[in-house]
């Protein structure tokens, strides 16, 4: 997934032939129902999906579960009966209905928040995800906030500085921070910060022994999530300030800079409303992109960090063979990125007049 | 009766505002300095309109850009220019700090560019741009804008509406406007226009430079007026200036210049443009290109394609000389003999229709549109549930027959259907609703297989051919000419050797003038010019040896010189290939030209109908409908002293097509527009004013007799200030 | 078929024009040569020109290298081949050092090379392919096709693609190297299918696709002369991007232990360095630092390569080159 970012990088700092997001014409109140449905439809399908492997995979989850409920000694002292009850606590699925009623019963039971037991934990998969979830939101919506602030504003600069010392330098630095993958990053991050130098804790999300809420555990929190932030932003970092600088570069040579220039307007106003606004519309896209991959790279920095949020009970489950937790927290991350999108795509119109539907779909 | 160098432009300094002394803009290379403006002098007096006439490539817009010291970096400016406020004081431009120059432009001196389009902030409302300037010269707000409304007004738009609009919802038309209302809102003494109007319709350009008049008249303005169009500015201009290889060769006043004009390159511009009262044989375009900054020829910088060039010409760079009237100077040896030499076309006769080439058309047509209509649904419903589609009426029950080896010249603004009506009669287009006939069988039947008609589809579709206007895109930048033209043959002439088909790719590259076709062949069409590619784009339509050919705007782009000598080759074409054109512009002379010079027939669509058609000469010379009237004015004739007479339309803008005018759809705008005309739909007839060409129709009231209900109704007049009535 | 109702007259004057022109006949071998210096050798040369294509170039040739003849020439290693975690550039027998259990790093990152590669251009290719054939045939096409199409995209699109990786991984273990490309890139092509889904409309209204509408080209005409060389720079670049992602994403999971241990691996070096604390000790830094070199270098390849892509199908680039070929054999001439 983070393979999109830097694909786009390559193309715009070669000022190449870049693809911007395209205009369209719908009306907004069209446009805006039919993207909830594709969401939901989305939402449905990866439901749908995650039915088809837990049930339909021969070897797979449902067998497995079989078995690790019979137990090692597979003598079938437990009667059929009961396991498939044990079966359908789990998993929602009763073995013995026909396969759509499963279907049924399965679909009806996630969209209604009931995502089975785990049995590593064994407790709902639904109440230790619903944990998790937000310290997974804090860390990554700060982490993204503080890439989109810190790549536009790099990007500005070195557009605006074209060709100086400062903007071959960070373009170099920009390909060297897109060639080496972010897990690293966080690894050597370890490495120094907490075993060398012993700055920052290696894991866990705060100091339990802390009251909720006090100013020593916010500040503990944000302690423990100052790694795991860090090592995000380097996901998108230098990329996107290369995107940023050659839409700025862009912007730069339009006729309604030199047109707002002639008429006098201060440097400020244009840095920003002109040069600012316009050329961080497109990043907007990029931004969308960058909700997936901070989800997707959630999965791997929580385990590195051992930080528990819903990607280290994805990476939990990977190891433990815990399907339903697995299923659960895969659906939960679909979810929070599927709205993010949506949100996103959403609001694009808002800031962008031309796009009165947004960034999809481009039948004028 | 040689001058010095920098004192052609005599008049009292009082009456200069801009005075500008060896102005020179340079770009440093590593092959060593380009000169794009090269020494220049000239004098603007106060409240004239100066036209500044070049080709592309003459420097005119530096000029332009050096005047406030906008010039590009890394291009340099050099030299004096003068700015002489009216409390007296002198201003040194090139001498003005950062802060200085900031109050100085758009204050004293604004400038609207060519891209118009491109002029605003994509993301901030128009009524943020006016608010904005205001502020940044700390003018207040509350009066700007009043002003504001009040220019907005002036230049035929809707305030409220536009103010609240962004950018992106004005057409390019209103967004000139628009920047010339933002570039007067500072009550600037000087207006500098660089080809204000270059990407509009002539009929959009002429109503800009007529409102462009009457701002000049109020505000006492100085305006300077660039551009590559010398009859657009010939109308308008006080002056002008002609602009050759970057630097002046003819000043004069207007009447002088039209009618003794004594530069060589000025009078071959004058003879290269084709007008409504020029003879057509007359017209020619002028040899050779234009010279490159890094090249200039030595000596006489025109003498490669001057006429009367003679050894003087080549060695020495002639200075300028009076001519008898004191105020008009050239930079010839020759300039007398100039006058004698190279007669003006426009000179001899001004009574048109005085040869016109007898077509050999046939008696079966070779194209039939029967009640063709092409709609566009907008259709934005999701699933039908919010069901609020809107129809485009781009074409609306059209009737029309097009013969071998005719002509058809379909004029019209643009957005009034005519690319959409071509395209749907060379079957690219499918109709909504009627047919399109192919030699009696109808095109999409064959088609989609319902028809008993052995001709394939194929065959049809290659005897259907098209030309496209931008000649940026119509060839494949990817492979070079050799393999553009060769594809086709291959694929659908399999049987003929390699040898014949380049034989034949080569003959008809030499043909259309790109010698030597070998080596023209192995170019990518990025080395190509406009014109150049133009021509392969017919080349490649004339490959299959098509039956008609649709030429949509293909000359528009081309600079006018190089219009005239495309013109005459796809018309020579047509003898060879027995081949029709359709042929679409928004400019009446060009139909003119083109539809003229064999006896075709002109078609004036509005609104996706056609509200007149008939033989060439005709239409030109006894239009009917006032929309066509409206065209012929448009057409720019040179003629310095062209009445004053006020605009002839009640509305700048056409109307949106979604939502067409009830009745008559020109009623909104006509000047003869009454109240019949806004209920009923005139349909279009022959006209029987008894000159016996019935070919010749048209779709309005005021052709018909005296006891039509149209003559007993009330006339609608503009409401007061023309502002947008819809 | 000839022309449409040509008559033999039109012929005749058509045939005075072409009079005095008889080109030469090309041989076969002619056309070879052509098809090779048009299509092989000028783009390698144009590329070659540029500096950082050149070192992007070099970088990719070294681990095809590394991953056909390598494994022949390095010894594979085993249990015990050296001594017990001995730093890098220490002895000549092991210069890049040993692991825990006596294992030739050196030897170690060679050997997992075909592997790596397999897998790679699997990924790789797979993606780019379903990319293409869906983005063009989605926007050439429209209608039906394309809303079926679009809607199957914009579902991949909107799946976080590393979680949907883990869940498959963990589900179907795969082992072979292909697979588990295919299976890392199993909605990544979906992006760039929009992306060229949206440029194909673009291309689609340019004026020369339609005028090869017009003379009735054939569609596959159409779409590989007319639509595909335009999306080739994209695509390729694309193709190289693919490509570190696929990397990147291999060796994450490798070194999450999510894939299955088969082969060597870069990333199961990492992930053994992991298992045995490499990361929270420095005189172990050597163990994860090399597989961590090793992917970074074959990146900046990648990228080095990816940029000096679209200079190649650029025609003003071939142009000029045309033009210093020709100026430079007629130097040769004299
Ligand atoms: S000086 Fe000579 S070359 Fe130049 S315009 Fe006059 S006659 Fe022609
Ligand atoms: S019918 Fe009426 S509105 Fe229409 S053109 Fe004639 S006079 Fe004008």
């Amino acid at each position: 997934m983070w393979g999109f970012l830097t694909t786009i990088t390559s193309l715009e700092f070669k000022g190449g032939k870049a693809f911007k997001p395209e205009e369209e014409h719908y009306l907004c109140m069209h446009w805006t129902v039919k993207r909830i449905f594709q969401a939901v439809f989305t939402v449905y399908v990866v439901v749908t999906l995650s039915f088809a492997l837990i049930r339909l995979m021969p070897g797979g989850p449902m067998d497995y579960l079989r078995a690790t409920l019979l137990g090692p000694d597979q003598t079938g002292t437990v009667d059929r009966e009961r396991l498939n009850r044990q079966i359908e606590l789990y998993m929602n699925i009763n073995p013995d209905q026909p396969l759509w009623e499963q279907y049924v019963q399965y679909m009806s039971s996630v969209f209604t928040g009931d995502f089975g037991q785990s049995i590593w934990f064994n407790r709902p998969v639904a109440e230790i995800l619903l944990e998790a979830l937000p310290w997974t939101v804090f860390v990554m919506g700060i982490a993204l906030l503080l890439t989109f602030a810190i790549n536009i504003a790099l990007g500005a600069i070195m557009a605006y500085k074209e060709g100086s010392r400062f903007d071959i330098s960070m373009t170099f630095l920009s390909i060297i921070s897109t060639s080496i993958p972010f897990y690293v990053g966080a690894i050597l991050f370890l490495l120094f910060f907490s075993f060398t130098w012993e700055l920052f804790p290696p894991g866990s999300r705060v100091n339990a022994r802390l009251d909720p809420w006090t100013f020593e555990w916010i500040m503990s929190v944000l302690h423990h999530a100052t790694l795991p932030i860090l090592s995000s932003v380097l996901i998108g970092l230098g990329s996107g300030a290369l995107i940023m600088r050659g839409n700025s570069i862009q912007v730069l040579g339009k006729d309604y800079l030199r047109v707002g220039r002639l008429r006098g307007l201060p440097e400020g106003r244009l840095a920003l409303r002109y040069v600012g606004r316009n050329a961080v519309l497109p990043m907007y896209t990029s931004l969308m992109i960058a909700i997936g991959n901070v989800f997707g790279g959630a999965v791997v920095l929580e385990e590195i960090f051992t930080y528990p949020g819903v990607g280290y009970y994805l990476f939990v489950a990977v190891e433990a063979r815990d399907y339903m937790l697995l299923m659960g927290a895969f659906i939960l991350i679909t979810v929070a990125v599927v709205v993010c999108l949506v949100v996103a795509d959403l609001t694009y119109g808002l800031i962008d007049p031309r796009a009165k539907g947004g960034g999809y779909d481009e039948h004028a | 009766m040689a001058v010095t160098e920098s004192s052609y432009s005599t008049g009292s300094s009082e009456d200069v505002i801009i005075e500008t002394h060896d102005v020179s803009v340079y770009f440093e290379m590593d092959r060593g300095t380009s000169k794009v403006l090269d020494d220049v002098s000239l004098d603007i007096y106060r409240e004239e309109i100066l036209g500044i006439v070049g080709e592309s490539g003459s420097g005119k817009s530096m000029f332009a850009s050096a005047l406030l010291d906008a010039v590009v970096a890394p291009g340099k400016t050099s030299g004096d220019i003068l700015y002489h406020d009216a409390d007296g004081s002198t201003i040194d431009v090139l001498s003005l700090n950062q802060e200085e120059l900031r109050a100085f432009r758009w204050e004293k001196v604004s400038m609207v560019f060519q891209g118009a389009m491109d002029s605003f902030n994509p993301t901030l409302r128009i009524k943020g741009h006016f608010i904005e300037t205001l502020k940044a010269h700390d003018f207040d707000v509350d009066e700007g804008l009043e002003r504001a409304t009040d220019l907005l007004a002036q230049v035929y738009l809707d305030p409220d509406r536009v103010l609240s609009s962004y950018p992106h919802e004005l057409s390019g038309g209103m967004k000139q406007r628009v920047l010339i209302a933002l570039s007067l809102l500072l009550d600037p003494d000087v207006l500098v226009m660089d080809e204000p109007t270059a990407a509009l319709d002539l009929l959009m350009q002429r109503s800009i430079l007529r409102l462009l008049e009457n701002l000049q008249q109020r505000y006492d303005l100085t305006v300077l007026f660039i551009t590559h169009d010398l009859p657009l500015v010939a109308e308008l201009s006080d002056r002008v200036a002609v602009l050759y290889a970057f630097q002046f060769v003819e000043v004069g006043p207007v009447s002088e210049l039209l009618e003794r004009s004594s530069h060589p390159y000025t009078r071959a511009l004058l003879n290269a443009v084709p007008t409504l009262q020029t003879p057509l044989s007359d017209m020619e375009p002028i040899e050779g290109s234009s010279p490159d900054p890094i090249n200039v020829p030595t000596g006489c910088s025109y003498h490669p394609r001057c006429p009367l060039a003679d050894e003087r010409c080549i060695g020495e760079e002639p200075p300028f000389y009076a001519t008898e009237h004191d105020d008009h100077q050239t930079k010839c040896f020759h300039w007398e003999d100039a006058i004698s030499e190279i007669p003006l076309a426009h000179h001899k006769s001004t009574t048109g229709s005085s040869q016109i080439v007898e077509g050999k058309q046939s008696e079966e047509p070779v194209l039939t549109l029967d009640n063709l209509c092409v709609h566009f649904e907008n259709n934005n419903s999701f699933l039908g549930l919010f069901g609020e589609s809107q129809t485009v009426f781009a074409v609306d029950e059209i009737d029309l027959d097009l013969y071998e080896n005719d002509i058809l010249a379909i004029v019209g603004e643009s957005g009034c259907g005519k690319t959409t009506l071509g395209k749907a009669s060379i079957a690219l287009q499918r109709p909504t609703s009627g047919e399109v006939q192919y030699r009696g069988d109808d095109i999409w039947a064959v088609k989609d297989g319902r028809s008993e008609s052995d001709r394939s589809y194929s065959a049809i579709r290659r005897a259907l051919q098209i030309i496209h206007q931008d000649p940026g895109s119509s060839l494949n930048p990817n492979q070079k000419i050799l393999r553009t033209l060769e594809s086709p043959i291959k694929h659908w002439k399999s049987d003929m050797s390699q040898t014949d088909r380049r034989s034949q790719i080569y003959g008809l590259l030499e043909y259309v003038g790109l010698t030597p076709a070998e080596e023209y062949a192995q170019r990518y069409p990025h080395q190509l010019s406009g014109g150049e590619k133009q021509r392969v784009a017919l080349t490649r339509a004339l490959l299959m040896n098509p039956e008609v050919i649709l030429a949509d705007e293909a000359v528009s782009a081309l600079d006018v010189s190089l219009r005239v000598e495309m013109m005459d080759m796809m018309i020579s074409l047509q003898n060879m290939f027995d081949t029709s054109y359709i042929f679409i512009s928004h400019d009446l002379a060009n139909a003119r030209y083109f539809a003229g010079s064999v006896g075709g027939r002109i078609a004036v669509m509005y609104l996706g109908e056609i509200v007149e058609i008939g033989p060439a000469e005709e239409v030109i010379q006894n239009p009917k409908h006032p929309y066509t009237k409206v065209l012929k004015w448009s057409t720019a004739e040179l003629d310095s002293d062209a009445s004053q007479e006020e605009l002839p339309l009640r509305n700048i803008d056409i109307p949106d097509p979604v939502n067409p005018p009830s009745g008559c759809r020109f009623h909104t705008r006509c000047p003869e527009a009454r109240t019949e005309c806004r209920v009923n739909s005139p349909k279009l007839e022959a006209t029987d004013d008894g000159d016996g060409i019935e070919a010749h129709q048209v779709a309005c009231f005021l052709d018909k007799p005296r006891d039509h209900p149209y003559w007993s109704s009330d006339q609608l007049v503009s409401e007061d200030n023309p502002t947008l009535v819809e | 078929m000839s022309t449409p109702e040509a008559t033999s007259e039109q012929d005749e004057t058509l045939e005075s024009l072409f009079e005095g022109y008889t080109p030469e006949e090309q041989t076969l071998l002619d056309k070879i040569q052509t098809f090779l210096y048009e299509s092989v050798y000028s783009p390698f040369l144009i590329m070659w020109v540029d500096w950082r294509t050149r070192v992007g170039l070099m970088i990719l040739l070294g681990f095809v290298l590394m991953g056909t003849v390598g494994p022949r020439v390095v010894e594979r290693t085993y249990v015990n081949h050296g001594p017990y975690t001995q730093p890098w550039f220490q002895s000549m027998d092991h210069p890049l050092g040993t692991d825990r259990i006596g294992h030739d790093i050196l030897s170690l990152t060679v050997h997992a090379t075909p592997a790596m590669l397999e897998m790679v251009a699997g990924g790789a290719i797979f993606a780019v392919v379903v990319a293409t054939l869906v983005g063009t045939v989605s926007g050439y096409t429209g209608g039906k096709i394309d809303f079926v199409l679009t809607t199957f995209t914009d579902i991949a699109l909107n799946i976080p693609g590393l979680p949907l990786i883990i869940v498959l991984a963990a589900i179907f273990e795969p082992e072979r190297a292909f697979l588990v490309g295919i299976l890392l890139t199993i909605n990544a092509w979906a992006g760039l299918a929009r992306a060229i889904r949206s440029q194909v409309l673009t291309i689609r209204q340019e004026a020369y696709v339609e005028a090869s509408f017009t003379l009735d080209m054939p569609l596959s005409y159409i779409v590989r002369r007319d639509i595909l060389p335009n999306l080739m720079p994209y695509i390729l670049m694309n193709l190289m991007e693919m490509a570190r992602h696929v990397i990147f994403a291999s060796v994450a999971l490798y070194f999450l232990g999510i894939l299955p241990f088969t082969t060597h691996n870069w990333g199961i070096m990492l992930n053994e360095a992991y298992q045995h604390q490499a990361h929270t000790r420095l005189d172990l830094f050597y163990w994860m630092a090399v597989p961590i070199i090793v992917i970074g270098l074959i990146s900046v390849g990648l990228i080095l390569v990816a940029q000096g892509m679209d200079r190649v199908f650029n025609p003003r680039v071939r142009a000029r080159f045309d033009q210093s070929k020709e100026t430079s054999t007629e130097v040769d001439n004299v």
